[in-house]
């Protein structure tokens, strides 16, 4: 087990010390675990140079709004394949889950000439509506409404409740856990999603975090001849992860769920 | 069941609208579309003109076409099995109960919440050839430095390495949920009656976890062949193409050269691909039954 926490952390923490040290230092051999010198240096070189806090504000927004989108249209629909009867329901649904076998990339070039031809191409937007047709939050949250008792529906139909009223105070309520489960792959998959923002975004005011960092620190960047700048990429590797870290300790119990139900989906 | 009543009808599809258009617009119809544009020669600027399979009759002539995917083969050769017996391992290692094992999954899963190119970047300084960190310590086992990412030979080792460490908390968090669904009682009858560990973890909890194992093989089939991120941070598909991969070769042809049907076939490759996996998977447990 020690060995596996090693392993796990070392990378981790290595980036962490590296991003701590000077110009002179980080290149110094044998390999030092503590910075002698300990600076800021790399972090301020990154925000100075670079639209390191504009990239993070987009990721941040687009992930966020995106989430915010599935919740609600995911669990309108769930709701409705789970507890009302419709024609073609089965049908629909099945359709539906088939387009978990289908690849994203698929998708990614007549995304491209969709957004080029509404002039949408290098915008937030271009970077939160695809991920709104995903199929997981569907799936997980149909489940989730078809384990809910009939008595408990019924009784607030008596009761006088719409449809409306029910899923507004009734289903969501009930399925808050499930609710965090999608929120958080959501999040998680929008913040890291890499393909379709490298290809629908080339202004650099609309890059996200893993596109921007990708093209200025990854190992293309550096100009021919010269080492990668090293500090740099390491200070801003470490922004770029530190939420998420500090995001999956709080929550680690619904990243674990959300793991467990993305493996259930099969 | 709501609905029943007439006045009802109708809002089944009201709750539907919203996802259902965000689902054809943005998923359902865009992989429709994607197989017309792969039966098209159309550069960006100009029309498309109707080629039929061509571009796929081109696909397999295509030298480049074929390095790609002989490499995607490669990278999971190397990732595929240490990810799910590792996994497996990690997993059965923090099911029992030794102290620490709630820290020892914590600390293999965080490399998983971070961004693949965030993963590129942070190996990418490991692997340097003069200064990285991991020379250092081979120097010590009496290795000499290798030029990890600048070899043919090691670079998709490398960015293997790298993607192992990235995504094996995922595979052990799955396996801990399978491991757990296990009752107890099983393997401590099986232990009371003289089976050795080894006897009931091949007699017991093995098959017990084949639904697992399933989800975990074919996900983890999926995961991998669709590897980008890390290549086009750590080695931008080279030296000399040895570590160029479909999705990327997609990429590159789609949006640097701007050929969008070719582009497109090659996505419906990706996808003829995922779906042979899952078919060969189901063939060779015979229990595809349990996918469902």
């Amino acid at each position: 087990m020690i060995i596996c926490i090693i392993t796990s952390f070392a990378p981790i923490l290595w980036m962490t010390v590296s991003a701590f040290k000077p110009e002179g230092e980080i290149l110094s051999y044998p390999p030092q675990w503590i910075p002698l010198h300990p600076t800021w240096s790399n972090f301020a070189y990154v925000l100075k140079n670079f639209n390191f806090a504009r990239w993070t504000f987009n990721s941040v927004i687009a992930a966020l709004v995106a989430t915010i989108i599935v919740i609600l249209i995911d669990s309108l629909a769930a709701f409705a394949f789970a507890k009302m009867k419709f024609h073609g329901s089965k049908v629909l649904y099945a359709v539906i889950l088939s387009m978990l076998m289908v690849p994203i990339q698929v998708t990614i070039v007549p995304l491209y000439l969709m957004f080029a031809d509404v002039n949408l191409l290098n915008t937030i937007t271009a970077l939160i509506l695809p991920t709104t047709g995903n199929v997981t939050g569907v799936f997980i949250l149909t489940n989730f409404f078809r384990s809910v008792p009939k008595n408990l529906l019924d009784a607030a139909i008596v009761d006088g409740a719409g449809s409306f009223r029910i899923w507004w105070s009734i289903m969501l309520p009930l399925a808050r856990p499930s609710i965090s489960a999608v929120a958080i792959i959501t999040f998680m998959s929008n913040w890291t999603n890499f393909l379709w923002p490298l290809v629908s975004v080339s202004s650099d005011a609309s890059r996200t975090l893993p596109v921007g960092i990708a093209q200025f620190f990854g190992g293309q960047s550096g100009v021919s001849g010269s080492a990668p700048q090293y500090g740099p990429a390491m200070a801003a590797a470490l922004m770029a992860t530190l939420p998420a870290i500090a995001i999956f300790l709080f929550l680690q119990r619904y990243f674990v769920k959300g793991v467990m139900m993305t493996g259930i989906k099969g | 069941m709501i609905g029943k009543k007439r006045t009802y009808r109708i809002v089944p599809y009201l709750f539907l609208i919203p996802y259902l258009f965000a689902f054809i617009t943005f998923r359902f119809g865009p992989s429709i579309a994607g197989f017309f544009v792969s039966l098209t020669r159309w550069n960006i600027v100009g029309q498309a003109r109707f080629v039929g399979l061509q571009n796929f009759i081109d696909l397999f002539r295509d030298p480049n076409f074929m390095r790609s995917l002989i490499n995607t083969l490669y990278f999971m050769l190397l990732t595929v099995p240490a990810l799910v017996v590792g996994g497996l391992l990690i997993a059965m290692l923090v099911d029992q109960s030794l102290k620490g094992r709630i820290v020892t999954r914590t600390f293999v899963f965080m490399p998983y919440v971070i961004m693949s190119t965030v993963v590129g970047v942070i190996w990418l300084w490991i692997f340097d050839a003069h200064f990285g960190i991991l020379n250092y310590y081979l120097s010590f086992l009496g290795i000499r430095p290798i030029a990890w990412l600048s070899s043919v030979n090691w670079a998709m080792p490398a960015v293997a390495i790298a993607t192992i460490w990235w995504t094996i908390g995922f595979n052990m968090i799955l396996f801990l949920a399978g491991l757990q669904d296990i009752p107890n009682e099983l393997k401590e009858a099986a232990r009371i009656d003289g089976a050795s560990s080894w006897q009931v973890f091949w007699n017991i909890t093995f098959p017990l976890l084949s639904p697992t194992m399933i989800v975990v093989v074919m996900l983890t089939l999926i995961n991998t062949f669709q590897v980008f991120a890390q290549v086009y941070v750590m080695t931008g598909g080279g030296p000399a193409m040895a570590t160029l991969t479909v999705v990327q070769y997609m990429y590159v042809q789609s949006f640097q050269y701007y050929r969008l049907g070719y582009g497109s076939a090659i996505a419906y490759v990706i996808f003829i691909f995922l779906v042979a996996f899952i078919l060969l998977e189901g063939k060779f447990l015979k229990k595809s039954g349990d996918l469902n």
